[in-house]
């Protein structure tokens, strides 16, 4: 079947733009050499139309290219635009194949009705007051975390920091064991790091991206049986017992669910958490204001570390049917890829993006998502937990910096950190 | 003024409640309930807010 879109052109001889969304290169880059391209892009090009990611997961004779949508105001537009690009049929630039959507991506890859009706199941989970509800437990969790480093002067802010509030947290909220944590987190960032030198070693990316959602889902199972049983107060006991149109939730939705909760619950605070760290080394003045009067300045501050980290980078939408995109002629099937760094860094809306301004308000990063029906669920727990850790640090090691450049994972998804050092002053040393 | 909700459009994400949460509840059952649907006139700015912090568009203003 030959194609045609609005201006009479097929899909496959469109023209490519010559910017380079789509290399290896350019995705081992940082993100001030990213942004550099996507300055061009949202000046010029905004909507432009560009070569498949290089090394896709899977043969697919389909894939001809992506949009890439680089301004904020198109970025938002795109994602209220729920009817004219779907999430059904993934939501990350590469094709995976179907089962592989099917397990892992839950209902952020459903569209209406059944995503507004499972959605607003999962939503009673993390509104203001249950988030309320389990806040000191948040701040237990990241005084925890604090505790077990602050004696030790140096570490891995990563690891032994970033790494482990989020995952207690989430963990606490589905009932997962201690034992099982570090094996689900582990397990989680398989989702977006199949392009990660150090997360794959040798592994075949989609081979263990596969074992990693049997991996999860085993747990999954082993913790719905264990809830059908021993029903709790936790959010997998919920959704055992939930109903959608007078039916249960299958196993399989519910271990789908589980899958998207603990990526999604995992990999995004972790980045926001790790990339602060480095900006607030990076920008002592910023760190000092807020300082000045912590709980007053904190919520303007989680909004501006979150911006700066935009710690999921893309999420891919597909055409629904011919349209038109701030004037690009978009054709059934084509692949729409929104970059969340670059509308995060549009100077049409923010004012110098490049610098780290804790005080910036209003702050309409899209970190979060355009708006729209996908937008994230869990934004409510992730200022939190930003909130929690970053008041117990400026308080007991206010002297705590990041120590050389941070170790960046390689993704199209995350803006993942692997390793970043901090040095501080032990507690109690003085 | 009256403070109007579209629940087709509604996800109980809960912003609203997180600007305003004498106004708007979301319940443990996952609906959203307007507490009161006219805080009058000095509390516009805060309503306004409200219905801005919506991702959905489920709510607006009915003057």
């Amino acid at each position: 079947m030959t194609v045609l879109d609005a201006s009479g052109q097929t899909r496959a001889d469109r023209p490519y733009d010559p910017a380079d969304l789509s290399s290896h290169a350019f995705w081992r880059s940082t993100a001030v050499e990213r942004e550099q391209t996507f300055a061009r892009l949202r000046a010029d090009r905004p909507v432009s139309w560009h070569v498949p990611v290089e090394d896709m997961l899977m043969e697919d004779p389909n894939d001809q290219g992506f949009w890439a949508v680089t301004r904020h105001a198109d970025l938002v537009e795109c994602t209220k635009r729920h009817d004219d690009f779907l999430s059904g049929e993934g939501i990350v630039m590469e094709s995976i194949p179907q089962e592989l959507l099917d397990a892992g991506q839950g209902f952020i890859a459903m569209d209406p009705p059944r995503h507004t009706k499972v959605r607003r199941l999962l939503s009673s989970a993390f509104t203001p007051k249950q988030i309320g509800r389990i806040n000191d437990q948040i701040e237990a969790n990241a005084r925890r975390v604090v505790d077990d480093i602050a004696r030790l002067g140096e570490v891995d802010f990563v690891h032994t920091v970033a790494r482990l509030l989020p995952m207690h947290n989430i963990c606490d909220m589905l009932g997962i064991a201690p034992k099982d944590r570090e094996h689900l987190a582990h397990e989680a960032q398989y989702a977006g790091g199949w392009n990660d030198p150090e997360l794959m070693g040798d592994d075949d990316p989609l081979t263990r991206m596969g074992e990693s959602a049997i991996n999860i889902a085993v747990l999954a199972q082993k913790n719905l049986d264990d809830r059908r049983a021993h029903p709790g107060t936790d959010l997998l006991s919920a959704l055992v017992a939930a109903e959608v149109d007078g039916e249960k939730l299958s196993d399989a939705e519910i271990t789908s669910f589980f899958a998207l909760l603990t990526v999604a619950g995992n990999d995004t605070t972790r980045q926001s958490l790790s990339h602060g760290v480095r900006a607030l080394t990076d920008f002592p003045d910023q760190k000092a204001w807020l300082m000045a009067d912590l709980e007053a300045r904190m919520p303007s501050a989680v909004e501006e570390m979150v911006r700066w980290a935009s710690p999921i980078m893309t999420f891919r939408r597909t055409a629904a049917r011919d349209c038109e995109l701030s004037g690009a002629q978009i054709t059934a099937g084509d692949k729409v890829v929104m970059f969340y760094a670059s509308a995060n860094w549009d100077t049409e809306v923010f004012d110098h993006p490049e610098r780290l301004d804790l005080s910036r308000s209003p702050n309409p990063h899209v970190s979060f998502g355009g708006g729209g029906i996908h937008h994230c669920l869990g934004n409510q727990l992730a200022r939190r937990q930003i909130s929690a850790l970053w008041r117990q640090l400026l308080t007991r090691l206010p002297d705590l910096e990041a120590v050389g450049a941070p170790d960046l994972a390689v993704s199209t998804f995350f803006h993942g950190v692997n390793h970043q050092t901090v040095r501080f002053t032990p507690e109690g040393s003085s | 003024m009256r403070i109007v909700l579209d629940e087709t459009r509604c996800s109980s994400l809960g912003l609203c409640e997180a600007v305003a949460p004498d106004l708007f509840e979301v319940g443990d059952d996952g609906a959203l309930r307007i507490l009161d649907d006219n805080p009058g006139q000095q509390r516009r700015g805060l309503v306004l807010d409200a219905i801005q912090a919506c991702p959905t568009g489920a709510l607006s203003l009915q003057e």
